[in-house]
């Protein structure tokens, strides 16, 4: 049972990512469209990791106790800075893992 | 093929290597705490490493080895899991023109890569428009479903050694990757807007736990970033149109 709905889920997520890759699917994109969907990226990716640092259970977290907050600065800063991911997950990883360890 | 084009190819092949390495690793505890939540949850071996292998989408994977394991109904499991994918449809959307007219190998298994780390380093208006951009993109998709699957497998073995990973904030260094992605690419107005929008949104929608928030807030942040570009270029016009009629003046 577990076999079949893991090819189910697999047919699902090819499917969100193949779909409007077909070139039978009657779809023309015009520039408007075009224009907004450059967006796309720091959109999604955005509404992906801010929640990561926010929420807890479903719970806006915005104290200082909170560690994703803390060393999310650290990230933003870093990245601003230094325009690394390298850097950037160097320095962001180990204040949160400091900050888990002490509290 | 002459010796010149080959070494082109390989030197693409190596960029998308490299530059999906950051992110490759950064998956690392990700993957590892999606490999042994499905031993842990009393999935067998097989199924644990189809899960990577075929499905191959950390959020789905997880949220759905919960629900699988508290015998969810089959209806609510897979439409969960389209939910949370669906923001790929965006992902598709975006790409479509350049790769729609591909043969259907190119499309097929460009397709099956297109996760949130591929789309990401897809930005670039050349991205996919030759075949060195698509060697490119494969080797820095492809390095990513094989580190995916290689950290699950470690999770897969460790398993029944490890503890309960779910609350260790193991999900940290994917928000640092993307915030490194995407806090450099805020280079005007339009996207800052984008970025604020999506952002408070995601939260809002994420504390009033709708599953529809992650694509909610994106198309939402998207239309308020072109809305902005809109304003933008027709206050340019504007103001341009002015400064012309007082030179008018002036002559």
């Amino acid at each position: 049972m577990t076999l079949i709905t893991i090819f189910l889920l697999a047919c699902i997520t090819f499917l969100t990512r193949y779909l409007f890759l077909h070139p039978k699917l009657p779809l023309q994109i015009g520039p408007r469209v075009e224009r907004f969907l450059n967006f796309s990226a720091p959109a999604v990716l955005t509404a992906i990791w801010v929640p990561i640092i926010f929420v807890k259970d479903n719970t806006l977290d915005i104290s200082l106790t909170n560690p994703y907050l803390l060393a999310a600065t650290l990230a933003i800063f870093v990245s601003l800075k230094t325009k690394s991911i390298y850097l950037t997950l160097a320095a962001s990883m180990s204040i949160f893992i400091f900050l888990q360890y002490i509290s | 093929m002459s010796f010149n084009r080959k070494n082109a190819y390989l030197k693409m092949a190596q960029k998308g290597l490299l530059d999906m390495l950051p992110l490759n690793l950064a998956v690392l505890p990700w993957g590892v705490l999606c490999g042994s939540l499905a031993i842990q949850r009393d999935f067998t071996i097989f199924e644990a490493i189809l899960m990577p292998m075929i499905v191959f989408a950390g959020s789905v994977q997880l949220v759905v080895i919960e629900l699988i394991s508290d015998n969810a109904p089959l209806a609510t499991i897979l439409f969960t899991a389209f939910i949370i994918s669906s923001r790929h449809f965006l992902y598709g959307l975006a790409l479509r023109e350049k790769l729609k007219n591909l043969p259907l190998k190119w499309r097929g298994s460009l397709g099956f890569l297109l996760t949130d780390e591929l789309f990401a380093l897809s930005g670039e208006r050349q991205s996919y428009k030759s075949k060195l951009r698509l060697i490119y993109a494969l080797f820095a998709g492809g390095s990513f479903y094989f580190s995916w699957l290689a950290w699950n497998i470690i999770g897969i073995v460790a398993g029944s050694i490890l503890p309960d990973l779910t609350h260790l904030g193991l999900d940290f260094a994917i928000a640092v990757t993307f915030i490194a992605l995407v806090i450099p690419s805020i280079v005007n107005l339009s996207i800052l807007v984008t970025v604020c929008v999506a952002a408070i949104l995601s939260v809002v929608f994420k504390v009033y736990n709708l599953e529809l928030g992650l694509v909610l807030s994106s198309v939402i942040a998207m239309y308020s970033g072109y809305f902005t570009s809109k304003m933008q270029i027709k206050s340019n016009n504007k103001s341009r149109a002015m400064l012309n009629k007082k030179e008018e003046k002036i002559l």
